[in-house]
């Protein structure tokens, strides 16, 4: 059995993941959202199943082609400023919907543990929207990758349940998650496609969680602060591990 | 300029020309510096402690910014806007640039090791290559003012490959981290040595500059000058002078010579309003980097110069030399949840693994000709765009799985010499021409057998080090063809215009003068005659500063 943490939000069918952008953030997008409502929306997709029986586990591979409008956006170019950094300069692109999903996958990958926040507290889905949106090459082959496996998530959940993902139980969340989430045990053919996609939005979530303060700590880094005088090195405990280990190795 | 009558244009501010330009100040020699780029304060600039997580896309790097977000490269990186080069078929090779007061010294790794007789007579020891003008005698005591006004720490470990620095010129390096320790202990066995890196870092104060503070990448710059770069060392000194002027966005676009063929001064074009401006100069250095320079010789053609400026003997462009790279790593059980603690230190390796092969190329047990180094990356990084491991499930799980793998693994960075062959050169692409009308560079690329060979034993060691430390590999390990890293990739493109004995075999005599016009001086990485494996930078700045003082004493001597 596997983790379950969920915070009270996923719960509701109604919850909506609300972007951490400060306001003044917000009132610069006005102008980028409506400008982005003549474009084709990347919700026009056509779900490809090739085929489907009804019944939890007996649904074949599904993958969604999405077509995906251009990102035209420019990048902050080659000289950014390095000391007031803008974020997200290109404009974001996810949906409300979309937010929301990938609001409640990054709670179920990183839930809130004791003081410690979940993925959506610290702002994860904003920093997820500013990747798949950017109009770099990394990002525009993640942004396919990432949206589709979005899109299957949906399609699954209405295939198994008739719903879309956030709308769902945590327990019927987590049986789909359960299915796509491992890939070190014998994945099944209909599974390939997104186990391999889930994969590289956890580790983007886990990245953008990590980055955040309140992530840094509960890495461990201790890091990014002035050592005035020589360098301490390791500490003495770090030097125990460290001839145990030693001695383990034979070296 | 009519007010400030300067003797010497320095062509360029990087490790070369502000070293040039330092040099003749101080003896008092009024200099002209010219800048491709714009001006650049690293004080006022650099992102001193700004977080990943603060910048777009969590600082990884992409087309605009090729080493992140933070990365100190201003306008440059392997495209320059409007500034194209091109490359033959089958080449992919990458020119690194920055367009930015200092040049790459803003951003370099500051690794600042010597290089030893052994480098300096290769072809003499094996027939390959070609040898340097001078003894490793003739450049230790240059070599031992060039540490100590630039501020290099490290030890003197009696290696062969590492020749000691005069006593008391090195400041103390930085204590070793744990996985640093671990890989000390692993190639022991083998072995293999390890020592303390020499890096241009402070660990004491030196003049204005501060010492390190053990944190914040020197990638990013520094603000206290402890890492160096010129923009905080010898610029601000040179210019404290009063006998340095600098133009920023000056592109300098072709080298002027007299009916004599001599060089009276040069063109550039101003960045800032496209203008074309002519300027005279008694002597010029060109220091614009190597590819850089050999470029603006091949487009400064005349009826005396028909094959470009300073190519009677037909070697500018030829040469090309890059360090070659290769990169091994592993994840290290025995380092998983081990007890964390601070370990930016000077943010990068405090311990490497320096060339240990000279006995074995001697005996001949070696299939390539010459040596390489490993530097160490590893530690308890900050967090960025990229979390490693193959991870499993969500939520707490998923988690421990991350710290379990948290600086837990090792990997090494090769850096080998390369050997010049005639498959490595640069031209003038007939076609195309930048934003400001000047001819670009066309590269030609090949590895030879030496460098897969060289890679394809680093492989080996790396593995069987990072073995010997618990590591397992379920891969084997890939072709040297495809592991090694593309031409230029290393950013330590040297030979260009390489220095040498004689004129019908090189550009320029030992100081850097060139055979053809004896005012007009290289003195960036174009002069090297070979490329030893310790990264080009501190030697760069050696010879600017010896040949710079030589100069000036043929200035006062009324030659020139």
């Amino acid at each position: 059995m596997k983790d379950l943490h969920h915070s009270k939000q996923q719960a509701s069918t109604n919850y909506q993941y609300t972007s951490g952008l400060t306001r003044r953030e917000s009132l610069k997008w006005l102008g980028v959202l409506s400008a982005s409502l003549v474009l084709p929306s990347i919700i026009g997709c056509t779900s490809k199943q090739r085929e489907v029986r009804t019944g939890i586990g007996s649904l074949q591979g599904h993958w969604p082609e999405l077509k995906l409008p251009a990102i035209t956006a420019s990048g902050y170019g080659k000289d950014p400023s390095l000391i007031m950094p803008i974020r997200a300069p290109w404009g974001k692109t996810l949906t409300g919907e979309q937010l929301t999903l990938v609001a409640v996958l990054s709670d179920i990958l990183v839930p809130r543990d004791g003081n410690v926040p979940s993925a959506s507290e610290v702002n994860v889905p904003d920093v997820i929207d500013e990747w798949v949106s950017a109009p770099y090459v990394r990002q525009q082959n993640d942004r396919l990758v990432i949206l589709s496996g979005l899109q299957w998530i949906d399609d699954e959940s209405q295939l198994r349940f008739k719903q879309t993902f956030t709308q769902l139980t945590n327990s019927q969340q987590i049986q789909i998650v359960d299915d796509i989430a491992y890939s070190d045990k014998e994945v099944p053919n209909e599974f390939v496609n997104i186990v391999s996609a889930f994969s590289v939005f956890r580790k983007l979530v886990l990245a953008a969680f990590f980055c955040t303060p309140e992530g840094t700590k509960d890495l461990g880094y201790i890091g990014n602060i002035p050592i005035i005088g020589d360098y301490p090195g390791p500490t003495e405990e770090a030097m125990a591990h460290l001839n145990l280990k030693i001695q383990e190795l034979g070296l | 300029m009519e007010s400030f009558n300067y003797e010497v244009i320095v062509v360029g501010s990087g490790a070369g020309g502000a070293m040039a330009a330092y040099t003749l100040t101080k003896a008092g020699r009024k200099v002209l510096l010219l800048e491709a780029g714009r001006d650049y304060d690293p004080k006022k600039e650099t992102p001193m402690f700004k977080r990943k997580g603060e910048a777009p896309l969590m600082g990884a790097g992409n087309i605009d910014k090729n080493f992140g977000f933070y990365d100190a490269t201003v306008d440059g990186g392997w495209t320059v806007p409007d500034e194209p080069y091109t490359s033959a078929e089958g080449t992919d090779f990458r020119w690194w640039r920055a367009r930015m007061l200092g040049g790459r010294t803003n951003h370099w790794g500051r690794f600042s090791l010597r290089f030893s007789e052994h480098d300096f007579k290769g072809k003499s020891r094996d027939g390959l290559g070609a040898d340097w003008p001078f003894e490793y005698e003739d450049i230790a005591p240059w070599y031992d003012k060039t540490e100590a006004l630039v501020g290099v720490c490290g030890t003197n470990t009696g290696l062969d490959d590492m020749p000691d620095s005069g006593e008391g010129i090195l400041q103390p390096p930085p204590k070793p981290r744990v996985p640093e320790l671990l890989v000390a202990a692993a190639a022991k066995t083998l072995g293999i040595p390890t020592a303390p890196m020499h890096r241009a870092v402070l660990t004491r104060p030196l003049d204005d500059r501060q010492a390190c503070f053990n944190a914040t990448n020197c990638g990013y710059g520094c603000s206290i000058g402890a890492a160096f770069q010129t923009t905080t060392s010898l610029l601000p000194m040179a210019k404290a002078t009063g006998n340095l002027q600098i133009i920023t966005d000056a592109m300098v676009k072709s080298i002027d010579v007299n009916d004599a063929g001599k060089v009276t001064g040069l063109s550039y074009v101003d960045k800032t309003t496209s203008n074309e401006i002519k300027l005279d100069a008694k002597v010029v250095i060109l220091a614009a980097s190597a590819c850089e320079s050999a470029r603006l010789l091949l487009n400064s053609k005349n009826k005396h110069h028909p094959n470009g400026l300073a190519n009677s003997s037909g070697q500018v462009g030829k040469n090309i030399m890059d360090s070659t790279g290769a990169n091994i790593y592993a994840h290290i059980p025995a380092l998983e949840n081990r007890p964390i603690y601070n370990e930016d230190g000077n943010t990068s390796n405090h311990l490497f693994i320096p060339w240990w092969g000279h006995k074995m190329q001697t005996n001949g047990e070696l299939e390539f000709a010459r040596g390489y180094h490993f530097e160490i990356g590893t530690g308890f990084k900050e967090p960025g765009a990229s979390v490693g491991g193959d991870l499993q499930g969500y939520g707490k799980n998923l988690k421990s799985q991350v710290k379990k793998y948290y600086g837990a693994s090792v990997g090494f960075a090769l850096r080998g010499e390369m050997l010049p062959n005639k498959n490595c050169y640069m031209e003038i692409d007939p076609i195309v021409k930048d934003k400001w009308g000047i001819p670009v560079s066309k590269f030609h690329w090949k590895w030879s057998q030496q460098e897969l060979k060289q890679v394809e034993h680093g492989l080996k060691t790396g593995k069987a080090i990072l073995e010997k430390m618990g590591a397992t590999f379920d891969q084997p390990l890939p072709k040297p063809e495809d592991a090694i890293l593309k031409g230029g990739e290393i950013i330590h493109e040297v030979g260009s215009t390489r220095m040498g004995d004689s004129a019908a075999e090189s550009v320029t005599n030992q100081y850097g003068q060139t055979w053809d016009c004896d005012n007009l001086f290289v003195m960036d990485a174009g002069v090297f005659a070979s490329n030893p494996h310790k990264n080009c930078t501190l030697t760069i700045m050696t010879l600017a500063m010896r040949n710079a003082t030589w100069l000036s004493e043929q200035l006062n001597k009324g030659e020139l």
